[in-house]
C-alpha cells in the first residue's frame, strides 16, 4: 500500500477547520479545566457571539427562536446537573417547567403580581413541589426513577386539566403581561433575547460555581459509585434531592420566562413529549459539561424550525437525525467534537483511499 | 476501651450463615489483619461494620457507642473510612478530586453559597486544595493530580482510594484487600504507606488474601473460616495453628 508522507493540499481543507473548532469547542480530556475557575479564551468568544449576533443578524424570526433556544437551555441547564451530574433520570421535568409558566400565569393574571416577583415566585413553587415529591421518589433508581417522574408528569396535566377556575383548564391562560423590571417592559424580540440569554449568562455562572464545590463533587460521587459515596460520609439522599430541587428551580424560571414570552400558558406545552425533548437536549448536548445543554438546545431548536416546514415529514426526518446524531456523536455534540471530527474525517478519507485502492 | 468492639455477630444469606457469632475487638493505634480463605465472611463482615448491611443479631459499637443500626454515611461521618474490594475510585473526577470529595465532611458551605461563591467559599477550597495536595504528595500521585481518576493504574488507584478514605481524616480505616491485584513492588509500596497510617495514629482492621503483606504489617491476626472465627492472636502464633493452615489447604486448589 502506498502511504505518502508529504503534505497535501487536501491537507489544508481539513486543518483549517480544525484549528476554527479547536478555537472554540471544549476539549474533552482536560476534566479539570471543565471544573475550575478561570475562563478561557474561547469561553469570551462564546459570550462575544451571544452578545453580537443578535445585533449583526437582526431578523426578528431568528430572535425568536434565539430566546426559545435561551428558554429550553435554561431548562437543560438545569436538568443537566440532575442527569448529567448526579446521574439520576428525570422525565418529569416538563412539570416542573409547567409549574413555574402556571405560577407566573397566575400570579400575575389573578393576582396582578409584577411579573419580577412572579418570576422569582416560579422558581421557589417549581423547587418546593420538586422537594414534596423528591423525598418520596429519589429513592428509586434507574428506569423505576424514570417511571416515577414520567407519571408525576402526568399527573400535573391531569390537575392542570381539571382544575378550571384556576388554571383555566385546557384552554389555559392568556394575557400574561411582558415580563418588566422596574418600569422597563421586554416587548420586543430583541429585548426578550437578552432577557433570556442573561438570566441564562447567571444560572449558567451559578452552575459552574455549584460543579467545583463541595456539592458538584459529592453529586458526581454519587453517580459514579453511591457506595464510594457513602464511605465518605456523603448523605446521598440528601444530595439527590438537593440537586433535584436545584434543577427544578432553574425550570422554575424557565417557565415563568416562557409564560411572559409566550403571553399564554396551556397544558399543551408541557406534555411528555417536551419532556423526552429536554432529556435528549441534554443527551445530544453532552452530559457532565455545562455547554453541551445549550450548545443542545440551539441545535434542536433550529432543527425543530426547519422541519416544521416538511409538516407530516417532520418527524421520521427528526428521528433519523437524531438517530444519525447519536451514532457520530455518542458523547454528545458539547464533548469531544474535535476528536470525533478528526476520526471522521479520517475515516472518510481512508475510506476513499481504500476504495481506490480497491479499483 | 477498645475503639471497635464488634459483639457475637451473626449473619445468614438464604440459611447459610455467612457470619456465626463473630466478636472481636481492635485497639485502638494497631493494625488488625482479617484473614480466611474464600467465602470465610469476611467482606461480610466489613460490610456490617461500615453499615453497608445489617447484622441478623450482634451488636457494633466504635468508641462506645452502638453503631449496628446506623446508615453508613453515619458511620463514615463518626470517623470510620473504608476502601473497597473493587476500587471504586470516582472516574468522572480528576485525582485531587477524589481527595477533596474525601473532605466533604469537614468543608462547609451550601447550595446557595457555592453557587455565589462567596469570597469565604474561594479560601476554604483553596486549603482544601492545598491540603489535597499535600496528602497527594505523600502517596506519591501528585505528579498526576490533574488526570482523570479512572486513567491510573491499578494500584494507584487503590492508593488514591486509602487516600481518599485518609482525608476524612478517621480514626478507623478498613482496608478491603488492598493488595489483591498488585504486582510484589505495589504491594510493597502499599504496606509502607499503611505503616505510615499507624504511625499517624489511624487504626486500620486490613482484610487481606496475600498472606505475607498481612503477617508483616499486623499487630494481631484474626482468621475466619466459614463464618467462624477459628484463631486470633500475634501473626506469629496464628502463623503456626494447625486449624489456620487446614483451613487454607482445603480451601484453596492452588
Amino acid at each position: 500500500m502506498q502511504t505518502k508522507k508529504e503534505f497535501r493540499k487536501r491537507d489544508f481543507f481539513y486543518l483549517l477547520p480544525l484549528w476554527l473548532l479547536s478555537l472554540i469547542v471544549p476539549d474533552a480530556d482536560d476534566l479539570y479545566s471543565y471544573r475550575s475557575k478561570e475562563f478561557k479564551r474561547r469561553e469570551l468568544y462564546y459570550l462575544g457571539a451571544v452578545l453580537l449576533l443578535p445585533l449583526i443578524w437582526s431578523d426578528p424570526h431568528f430572535h425568536h427562536l434565539m430566546v426559545l433556544a435561551g428558554i429550553y437551555a435554561i431548562l437543560a441547564l438545569g436538568l443537566s446537573l440532575f442527569l448529567g451530574y448526579a446521574g439520576q433520570i428525570s422525565l418529569g421535568h416538563a412539570a416542573f417547567f409547567g409549574i413555574g409558566a402556571y405560577t407566573t400565569a397566575i400570579l400575575t393574571t389573578h393576582y396582578a403580581f409584577p411579573t419580577f416577583l412572579a418570576f422569582w415566585a416560579s422558581a421557589t413553587t417549581a423547587a418546593t413541589a420538586a422537594f414534596l415529591i423528591g423525598k418520596p421518589i429519589l429513592k428509586l433508581k434507574g428506569y423505576f426513577l424514570a417511571l416515577a417522574t414520567l407519571g408525576f408528569a402526568e399527573i400535573f396535566l391531569v390537575i392542570v386539566r381539571e382544575t378550571q377556575t384556576l388554571t383555566g383548564g385546557v384552554i389555559g391562560i392568556f394575557g400574561i403581561p411582558w415580563f418588566s423590571i422596574a418600569g422597563f417592559s421586554f416587548d420586543t424580540y430583541l429585548k426578550q433575547y437578552y432577557l433570556t440569554w442573561g438570566v441564562l449568562l447567571g444560572l449558567f455562572l451559578f452552575s459552574k460555581n455549584l460543579v467545583r464545590s463541595k456539592l458538584g463533587r459529592a453529586s458526581l460521587a454519587v453517580a459514579a459509585s453511591e457506595d464510594a459515596a457513602k464511605s465518605v460520609g456523603i448523605d446521598v439522599a440528601q444530595i439527590k434531592i438537593k440537586v433535584f430541587v436545584m434543577s427544578a428551580a432553574f425550570a422554575g424560571f424557565a417557565g415563568s420566562l416562557f409564560a411572559c414570552i409566550m403571553s399564554t400558558a396551556n397544558p399543551e406545552a408541557f406534555s411528555l413529549g417536551f419532556s423526552t425533548l429536554i432529556v435528549m437536549m441534554v443527551i445530544l448536548g453532552g452530559m457532565g459539561n455545562l455547554y453541551g445543554p445549550i450548545f443542545g438546545s440551539i441545535l434542536l431548536t433550529y432543527l425543530m424550525d426547519i422541519l416544521g416546514r416538511y409538516q407530516e415529514w417532520s418527524l421520521p426526518i427528526y428521528g433519523v437525525i437524531l438517530i444519525l446524531l447519536l451514532i457520530f456523536f455518542p458523547d454528545g455534540i458539547g464533548t469531544r467534537v474535535g476528536i470525533r471530527l478528526i476520526y471522521l474525517i479520517g475515516y472518510w478519507a481512508k475510506k476513499k483511499k481504500r476504495d481506490e485502492g480497491k479499483l | 476501651m477498645s475503639l471497635l468492639i464488634v459483639d457475637e455477630i451473626t449473619k445468614e444469606y438464604d440459611g447459610v450463615r455467612a457470619l456465626d457469632r463473630i466478636s472481636l475487638e481492635v485497639e485502638k493505634g494497631t493494625i488488625k489483619g482479617l484473614m480466611g480463605p474464600n467465602g470465610a465472611g469476611k467482606s461480610t463482615l466489613f460490610h456490617l461494620i461500615s453499615g453497608m448491611e445489617k447484622p441478623d443479631s450482634g451488636k457494633i459499637y466504635f468508641k462506645g457507642k452502638e453503631i449496628t443500626s446506623l446508615e453508613p454515611n453515619e458511620i463514615s461521618a463518626l470517623g470510620v473510612g473504608r476502601t473497597f474490594q473493587t476500587v471504586q475510585t470516582l472516574g468522572n473526577m480528576t485525582v485531587v478530586e477524589n481527595i477533596m470529595t474525601g473532605m466533604h465532611l469537614r468543608l462547609k458551605g451550601g447550595l446557595i453559597s457555592s453557587g455565589l461563591w462567596l469570597p469565604w467559599i474561594e479560601r476554604m477550597e483553596k486549603e482544601a486544595l492545598k491540603e489535597a495536595k499535600e496528602i497527594l504528595d505523600r502517596l506519591g500521585l501528585l505528579g498526576r493530580w490533574k488526570s482523570p481518576a479512572s486513567q491510573l493504574p491499578l494500584g494507584k488507584q487503590k492508593l488514591l482510594e486509602i487516600g481518599r478514605a485518609f482525608a476524612m481524616k478517621p480514626e478507623l480505616i478498613l482496608l478491603d484487600e488492598p493488595a489483591s491485584g498488585l504486582t510484589p513492588t505495589e504491594v510493597e509500596q502499599l504496606s509502607e504507606r499503611i505503616c505510615q497510617l499507624k504511625k499517624d495514629g489511624i487504626t486500620l482492621v486490613v482484610v487481606e488474601h496475600h498472606m505475607g503483606m498481612v503477617m508483616e504489617i499486623a499487630d494481631e491476626v484474626v482468621v475466619l473460616d466459614h463464618g467462624k472465627l477459628i484463631a486470633e492472636g500475634p501473626p506469629d502464633v496464628v502463623r503456626g495453628d494447625s486449624k489456620v493452615v487446614e483451613a487454607y489447604m482445603k480451601g484453596s486448589p492452588r
